[in-house]
């Protein structure tokens, strides 16, 4: 039995402890935006590599009132979107398959591993001569990135199904399609989740990357273009403005995470 | 009459980890008459557990039969419902959604199902868990769950592996006595597998011992007590004394070959 004074005291300081944590962590970016500006400013950081804080909020500032980034933020957007979408579909698919039927599984594990140890960022350029310079070189990229996390972790969370759970549905009398539905998806589900996170981003990695090598539309394609005439500025605004997005989304998948997890203790 | 579970010299090989074979049963024969209360009792890790995925279809014994109403048994047992030793809820189901699962798999909607779920749940003492999930109840809670997901599907073998172990006393009084309940109402036929002998002979038409691993019958007492029965005060009378002494004397020689190794 949990002590009432114990959990008392333990609530208590964790209620504390929050703001002060954010306090802190407030205070450290204002000190480290206020280095950087000063550093800038007084000449210890050459302005030309390494632009100022204000310099870039500024350009923010443009691109957001001018409507300018909007275009591009949308263009990489959908590209991340529906690399996500379509990576994670055939994820899901090939995952459970292959857990399903183990021949496939032996016949094709060294494939699999070649695949995943190359660094699949090198395809880029493959896919630009294959796809051309439009949005489908870009989701191309994005789909083998995301593929592989939601293929393993299916194939994982197939594989890793509690066999106690399994029988009691057998003994309920159910086919294997409702085995699939009521416990081998539910439960591979807590996987998949768990690599949304990571495969949210490499989707708009592809995307970004694949825009910097080669695009006409695309945050990739402004710090691109920024890079070209060594304007420091708009690249660190276009790494920012991405970084922001990418947690924006990642804020969103946590939520929709925490709902649909909500069975988990302490979830 | 063709019993309802009946096992012919079965033997029970389960692979080890480390490539061989462990005998967890030799040449056992076992009937069950349909509509008989069978308790099972024997040292922890003799094979009762083993026996129950046997006689559910889950295990395949290639030496000896497991007939089900005379019909050889070849794959999942169509007529038994299963409460399992270990925790079976599915965690990312509602208690309610839990319990319906069966009927649902059955081919009834959620909507009809949903009214008779309830009930059951009421049964069990669960009533106002409905829509809590299994991690936030507690393990005797969630073992009452497990009974009304077994119990609805209206099965015509129970198969009950420790179903009351995790409880406390008076609980424990309260499902015995709806779980006998039940069975006088339905008639259904329930091998009921415990370590507690004074809950067997309580319960039970027929106490089985089985032998330490691997598992022989060591001996069938008829229970002749008089039903219905009130699971505390049968405690009391003489007879169950004698027949307590009895078994224990059987099954005492076993829970410490077990132990000895
Ligand atoms: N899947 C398995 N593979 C190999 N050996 C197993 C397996 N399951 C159980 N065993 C072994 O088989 C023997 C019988 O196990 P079983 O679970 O039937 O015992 P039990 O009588 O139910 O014990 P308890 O009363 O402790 O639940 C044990 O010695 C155990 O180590
Ligand atoms: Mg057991």
């Amino acid at each position: 039995m949990a002590d009432p004074v114990t959990v008392a005291t333990a609530t208590t300081r964790r209620e504390a402890g929050r703001p002060v944590i954010l306090a802190m962590q407030v205070g450290f970016f204002v000190l480290s935006m206020v280095g950087w500006e000063l550093m800038s400013s007084t000449g210890l950081l050459d302005v030309f590599f390494f632009s100022k804080p204000s310099l870039i909020a500024v350009r923010m500032w443009d691109w957001l009132s001018s409507g300018f980034i909007y275009e591009h933020l949308f263009t990489t957007l959908i590209e991340a979107l529906l690399a996500f979408i379509i990576g994670t579909v055939l994820g899901v698919i090939f995952g459970l398959t292959f857990a399903r039927v183990r021949l496939l599984a032996a016949v094709f594990n060294p494939y699999i591993r070649v695949f995943n140890a190359l660094p699949r960022v090198i395809l880029a350029p493959i896919f630009l001569l294959w796809f051309g310079l439009g949005i489908a070189s870009k989701v191309a990229l994005g789909v083998t990135l995301v593929f592989m996390v939601v293929f393993f972790n299916t194939y994982q969370g197939i594989r890793e199904v509690n066999p106690v759970l399994l029988n009691n549905v057998r003994m309920l009398q159910a086919s294997q399609r409702q085995l699939l539905r009521y416990v081998y998806l539910p439960s591979a589900m807590t996987w998949i989740f768990s690599s949304l996170h990571t495969s949210i981003g490499f989707a708009l990695v592809a995307a970004v990357v694949g825009e910097y090598l080669g695009s006409a539309r695309g945050v990739g394609f402004v710090v691109a273009q920024a890079e070209g005439v060594f304007d420091t500025t708009g690249v660190f605004a276009g790494l920012i403005l991405t970084s922001v997005v990418v947690l924006g989304i990642d804020l969103l998948i946590e939520r929709l995470e925490n709902y649909l997890l909500r069975w988990r203790p302490g979830g | 009459m063709t019993p309802a579970v009946s096992f012919d010299a079965v033997t029970i090989r389960l692979p080890t980890s480390d490539g061989g074979a462990l005998t967890v049963a030799t040449n056992l024969s076992l009937d069950i008459a349909e509509g008989h209360f069978v308790a099972i009792v024997g040292p922890s890790g003799c094979g009762k557990s083993t026996l129950l995925n046997l006689a559910a279809g889950l295990l395949f014994a290639p030496e000896g039969k497991v007939r089900i109403f005379g019909d050889e048994l070849g794959g999942i047992n169509q007529h038994a419902a299963y409460l399992f030793q270990q925790d079976a809820l599915l965690p990312w189901r509602t208690i309610i959604d839990n319990v319906l699962l069966g009927p649902l798999i059955r081919g009834r909607s959620h909507a009809e199902a949903e009214p008779e779920a309830r009930h059951w749940l009421q049964r069990v003492g669960l009533a106002g868990f409905e829509m809590q999930f299994p991690h936030q109840l507690s393990g005797g809670m969630r073992k009452r769950a497990a009974l009304a997901q077994s119990w609805i599907v209206d099965p015509r073998i129970l198969l009950m592996d420790e179903p009351f172990s995790a409880l406390d006393v008076q609980t424990r009084q309260i499902m015995e006595t709806e779980l006998l309940g039940l069975w006088a109402e339905t008639r259904k036929t329930v091998l009921f597998v415990t370590h507690d002998l004074e809950e067997a002979i309580a319960l039970a038409d027929e106490v089985v011992v089985l032998s330490a691993r691997p598992a022989r019958i060591k001996g069938v007492y008829p229970v002749d007590l008089p039903r219905p029965r009130d699971v505390a005060e049968i405690r009391m009378i003489p007879e169950f004394n004698t027949l307590y002494n009895k078994i224990w004397a059987d099954l005492r020689v076993e829970v410490g070959a077990a132990a000895h190794g």
